[in-house]
């Protein structure tokens, strides 16, 4: 055949940029994010989560005011955030993990992979990104459910008022925004782990909302010990606002960067691994 | 680009060495080893089952391969840092994210090997896509998804391209846009590799095949090598049989008479047959040589492969093998 010399036209000139392999992969995974609808949804979903926690502390003020005085102090903190943090601790999750999954269930993996063939550092401008997004969502979570909260309850005394300032709340809201990196980086992680929308949804809510209910089945200084550990009780110990705590506060953020490095590493070990 | 005088002989070939892919203990692909040339469409064909996805995911390092390899441009596919920019390869049309837009999705794969958003406006105008780029891709019926998809692989213009049974749910109109397609891409001096278990659409487009069957090379060759390596002799249609016959085999011809008083000669070409009648002064009333067609062929090649085979039911609902 003489059809064999090649003739194809040079390939484009400007096709060699300046940035390198991983900024063009976070460029590109933080594209992916932005581009689909169920981001957004998870997102608004945080966004609710704070509306509603916003209304409860709400209620919970108008019902602290017509109580007699005797009553008032059992009351507890009308703090958005009680609700608004555990719910975009789940979406959060939940959006990091969809981020994997969803290209296992499209099967868009394969055109990724194809595009990205270095498969750690796929993961890595995940990663990167998840933890962008999470850190934004958790400090706007965080600082809108304490001046929603500040702003409800006003000057009222200590039980209902969660913090005396911005200054006194700030431990919690940093500690709580740090939770909700790590709760997206493992989200990501039990992604990459499971390849499955669904199942890493199950595992997510395990490990926020089942596992605490389990661990108050065990025996009691186990149970005390698992509890400490889950996720949702480690902010508050972070943030040294826990009254009994079981961790240190290094030792609170040592098992909450450990949620984030064990999952993403068994992520990144079997998606190394196995075949697309 | 290159310094003068560098012998590239690797640049726009597929190389696939020995290569074998077990799932358990099943080998989807069992050592095998063929090499894909530029300047050609190269069809990669074979039944259902035999190895031709798996291949190809190998190819491009999805898959790793249980043993032997898969070099594309003389390396792996993974150690490829800007790989759009060499291969483009559209697997499964269906495989993108229905959410995303035809430009965000195209886009995603663009910025990470370092592509703009005016080559992905350009590929979505060739592929006849630009009035749809903002409509999201879930509601594209199967031919645009396949539009979607070689889009893709025209990104960074690569000198490889690979697409895996392409025409799959295809209209005739779509079918023939992709095989004029391909054969442009391979007139331009570009690598084609394409699958297809359907012989009659490689006869089309393919200047060259790669045939496997239950994950094992059965042939490579050219069109038209296979066309004559298939052979199926002279066909001779003559009132005087017996005397034609004997003169036939005497002369080393072999010959068998069909049902309907025809015969069929092998070992002799049709003019040595018109010759010998002439002499003998035998009266001819048909002289054809026949080649099998390349279904024929193919079906023939890869009779002894074929993993799922269907039976067929005749009318009194009792199995029958289809194959004789």
């Amino acid at each position: 055949m003489s059809t064999l010399t090649a003739t194809r036209p040079a390939a484009p000139a400007a096709q060699e940029r300046s940035t390198s392999g991983l900024g063009r992969t976070i460029a590109s995974e933080w594209l992916k994010l932005r581009s689909v609808r169920s981001t957004y949804m998870y997102l608004a979903a945080v966004a609710l989560g704070v509306a509603l926690g916003g209304l409860i502390a709400y209620l919970m003020t108008a019902d602290f005011d017509t109580s007699p005085p005797s009553e008032q102090a059992f009351f507890g903190s009308a703090d958005p955030g009680q609700l608004a943090v555990p719910l975009a601790q789940f979406c959060l999750a939940a959006l990091a993990a969809l981020a994997m999954t969803s290209e296992y269930a499209t099967g868009m993996i394969r055109t990724s992979l194809t595009a990205v063939p270095a498969r750690g550092r796929m993961l890595a401008a995940k990663a990167v990104v998840v933890a962008a997004v999470t850190a934004v969502a958790g400090l706007a979570v965080n600082f809108a459910s304490y001046f929603i909260g500040a702003a409800i309850t006003g000057d009222r005394p200590a039980p209902i008022r969660a913090f005396e300032s911005l200054g006194d709340a700030m431990p919690s809201i940093l500690a709580g925004s740090a939770a909700l990196v790590v709760m997206g980086l493992l989200g990501l992680g039990l992604g990459a782990v499971l390849r499955a929308t669904a199942g890493a949804l199950v595992s997510i809510t395990a490990i926020l909302f089942v596992a605490p209910i389990a661990a108050q089945f065990l025996p009691r200084e186990l149970g005390v010990k698992v509890f400490a550990t889950l996720p949702m009780s480690l902010p508050a110990q972070l943030a040294g606002t826990e009254a009994s705590p079981v961790y240190t506060q290094w030792g609170a953020a040592g098992v909450l960067a450990l949620y984030a490095v064990v999952s993403l590493a068994a992520g990144w070990y079997l998606l190394k691994r196995r075949d697309a | 680009m290159r310094p003068a005088g560098d012998l590239v002989i690797v640049e726009g070939m597929i190389e696939v060495r020995q290569l074998t892919k077990r799932y358990g203990a099943k080998a989807a692909v069992d050592n095998l080893s063929f090499t894909v040339q530029p300047g050609r469409v190269t069809g990669f064909l074979g039944a259902n089952g035999a190895g031709k996805s798996t291949t190809m995911r190998a190819i491009l390092g999805l898959d790793r391969p249980t043993s032997g390899q898969a070099l594309v441009n003389g390396r792996p596919y993974a150690a490829m840092r800007n790989p759009v920019h060499h291969v483009g390869a559209l697997l499964d049309a269906a495989a993108v994210h229905g959410g995303r837009s035809a430009f965000n999705h195209l886009l995603c794969l663009a910025t990470s090997n370092g592509i703009g958003g005016s080559r992905v406006t350009r590929v979505l105008e060739q592929v006849g896509l630009a009035g749809v780029a903002r409509k999201r891709v879930g509601g594209f019926s199967l031919g645009m998804k396949q539009r979607l998809g070689i889009a893709g692989t025209l990104l960074g213009d690569p000198g490889i391209l690979m697409f895996d049974e392409p025409v799959n749910g295809l209209d005739p109109e779509g079918i023939r846009w992709i095989r004029e397609f391909m054969r442009d891409l391979a007139a331009e001096g570009r690598t084609v590799l394409v699958s297809s278990h359907l012989m009659s659409e490689m006869a089309l487009t393919a200047d060259h095949v790669v045939i496997i069957g239950r994950g094992k090379l059965i042939t490579e060759a050219s069109m038209g090598e296979l066309a004559e390596r298939h052979q199926r002799g002279v066909l001779v249609r003559t009132p005087q049989v017996e005397a034609l016959s004997a003169s036939l085999r005497e002369a080393g011809a072999v010959v068998a008479a069909a049902e309907d008083g025809s015969l069929s000669v092998t070992g002799m070409e049709a003019a040595a047959i018109g010759e010998l009648a002439f002499a003998r002064g035998v009266v001819l009333h048909e002289i054809t040589p026949r080649s099998a067609s390349l279904e024929e062929a193919y079906m023939e090649l890869t009779d002894d492969s074929v993993e799922y085979r269907a039976t067929r039911i005749n009318a009194r609902g009792e199995a029958e093998r289809t194959a004789a």
